[in-house]
């Protein structure tokens, strides 16, 4: 309830940072990037199950706070020689406060609303990353250097995997301690009843404001993740079809459980792959079959990969559930109707 | 001396249509005041506006010493006021035991997500075994795990209940507290309330339909209809009353 990491949580974290160190020596390059991909969509997905699976706000301007990730850090790192940690932690600052902006106003929007409004701020976002030539480079895009952090530089995906894999593990850690804080609990209580929760002392559109906030910080970090692999961003990237991706990786995976979503990076990040190793490449239908997932997803299993997995293991009988069931001692209204 | 609660000319109008016109009541500190009215009479607006979410545009609600109008929702249980809910509105997919911390939310100290202190943790444990003795009060101790969407309805209303009272409020407003019941389980909130009342001396506002319960446990019984006002007095008082019979009681019969 309270508290420190569980056992099995220290272990998943430790998991990372150990995958982070040796496969480098074990993978090719490709699979490197690939991996490196992964890491950054997990980063972002967790960040955008804030939003939808633990506060129940269908939000979708995650990947404007992306882009200010990648563009912010870029800039100052490669352009104005900021140290790449200044860099990531300015961007951080930045989608931060832009989160907040949003936050207010969106706060007191609800359902299709929410949804709309946000998804405007991403396309006006997209809008100004492509239009402001001086800044962003326009629709050429922007180039940039690998950065160097202390000394090490990060100009390979073989270099940047254990950087990118502290990144990951840091952001697990941070959103596993916050799920057992007063906060996480708040924001799953706003989820299920504003009411109950606003009744019981919580004030709702502060925390979901802090919600809006926190989510751009992540998704800021995976930009910064970015950068650490990549040496070019274009302002096409940052479209409808990422927020796509990122939510599909959510709700297949299992929204408000970091296991499930990280489950979902990985099932749905190697969609591509699988695709591209189909006779006839089917990659050319990855739009559609991404679609057609999220829509089977949605209709035949609501929780998700990891909670079809959770139901199977509660569906064996536990020896406390037993016992509650059997006592009639406890049961104080017998008569119960269905 | 000033009333322990006072509502004051209340008016609340939802566009065209007037819930809450012109309404006045007290209640006396350590009783149960019911609420009573035909449906639609404005009785859970009047809740709602207690509670703040709803803005109503005339009127004052006096509690403690200050206007509750002041204040927003989330303000309204640390001023010690406490509700429940009529539709089952419960944290589904959290536990029981979430649900009745979350009701303690008032009685842990703000937070600092990645700052863990002494003084924290010594809150936290003790809003634990304060939920713990909740549960263990109102019989939900078994299914402290459970989910609360999975409970089953008598359950479900006794967690609002418990969630209710964690908050430790002064003043607990029930929104049909029995609704749905069956009357074995009617019997045992109607003990539970009486035996919560004594306790910890709770002042307990009541809406409810189900009479049995609202003669048997009610001191004060105040009737609405059509947002106002229209009989107020004791139990006995209100049962022989004319115009209750005639705009309650009669309407039931003919409905």
């Amino acid at each position: 309830m309270y508290g420190s990491l569980r056992a099995s949580e220290f272990v998943g974290v430790l998991a990372i940072l150990v995958a982070g160190f040796a496969l480098p020596f074990m993978l090719p390059e490709y699979f490197l990037y690939t991996g490196n991909m992964l890491m950054t969509y997990a980063v972002l997905a967790i960040g955008l199950d804030l939003l939808i699976g633990w506060s129940g706000q269908f939000a979708f301007a995650h990947i404007a706070f992306f882009g200010i990730g990648i563009y912010g850090t870029a800039i100052l790192e490669s352009r104005l020689g900021v140290p790449y940690l200044l860099s990531a932690l300015a961007s951080a600052l930045i989608a931060g406060g832009a989160g907040l902006l949003i936050g207010f106003p969106a706060a007191r929007l609800k359902t299709v609303y929410l949804a709309l409004a946000t998804y405007a701020f991403a396309e006006c976002a997209q809008w100004v990353f492509r239009t402001w030539d001086p800044v962003t480079g326009g629709s050429d895009g922007l180039r940039f250097n690998p950065p160097v952090i202390f000394g090490y530089e990060t100009g390979t995906d073989g270099a940047a995997f254990p950087v990118v894999a502290i990144i990951l593990a840091l952001v697990v850690t941070a959103t596993l301690y916050l799920a057992k804080s007063k906060l996480g609990r708040h924001m799953c209580a706003i989820r299920d009843s504003e009411h109950v929760a606003s009744a019981s002392g919580i004030d709702v559109r502060g925390i979901k404001v802090a919600t809006f906030a926190i989510s751009a910080v992540f998704a800021s970090i995976a930009g910064s993740a970015y950068t650490l692999f990549q040496s070019f961003i274009n302002a096409d990237v940052l479209g409808a079809s990422q927020l796509v991706t990122v939510l599909t990786m959510v709700v297949i995976g299992g929204s408000s459980s970091i296991a499930g979503v990280l489950l979902g990076v990985v099932v749905v990040g190697f969609l591509p792959e699988i695709l591209r190793a189909m006779p006839h490449s089917l990659l050319v239908w990855q739009e559609f079959i991404y679609g057609a997932i999220l829509v089977a997803a949605i209709v035949f299993m609501p929780q998700g990969l990891w909670g079809l997995f959770r139901q199977r293991i509660a569906a064996r009988p536990r020896r406390h559930d037993r016992s509650a069931r059997e006592s009639p001692a406890v049961r104080p209204v017998p008569e119960t109707s269905p | 001396m000033s009333a322990f609660f006072a509502i004051e000319n209340l008016g609340m109008r939802f566009g065209g249509l007037t819930a809450v016109n012109d309404f006045s009541m007290e209640v006396q500190e350590g009783s149960i005041h019911a609420l009573i009215g035909p449906n639609g009479a404005g009785k859970s607006t009047v809740f709602n506006c207690i509670s703040r979410f709803c803005d109503p545009q005339k009127g004052s609600i006096r509690f403690g010493g200050r206007d509750l109008l002041e204040l927003r929702a989330h303000q309204i249980v640390a001023a010690g006021i406490g509700r429940t809910f009529q539709n089952l509105e419960l944290l589904r997919r959290m536990t029981v035991l979430e649900n009745v911390l979350i009701g303690q939310t008032i009685h842990v100290p703000r937070y600092l997500p990645f700052a863990p202190s002494p003084r924290r943790a010594r809150a936290e444990a003790a809003a634990l075994r304060d939920s713990e003795a909740i549960l263990e009060e109102t019989n939900l101790s078994a299914y402290r795990d459970t989910l609360a969407g999975e409970l089953d309805f008598g359950h479900q209303k006794l967690l609002d209940l418990a969630r209710a009272l964690a908050g430790k409020p002064r003043l607990l407003l029930l929104d049909e507290p029995a609704a749905g019941l069956r009357n074995r389980e009617i019997s045992f909130v109607d003990q539970l309330l009486l035996k919560l009342a004594k306790s910890r001396g709770l002042t307990i506002m009541l809406v409810e339909h189900v009479m049995p319960l609202v003669m048997s446990v009610a001191d004060r019984i105040t009737v609405l209809s059509f947002g106002q006002k229209i009989a107020e007095g004791s139990p006995a008082e209100i049962r022989r009353h004319p115009k209750v019979i005639e705009a309650y009681l009669g309407s039931e019969a003919h409905a």
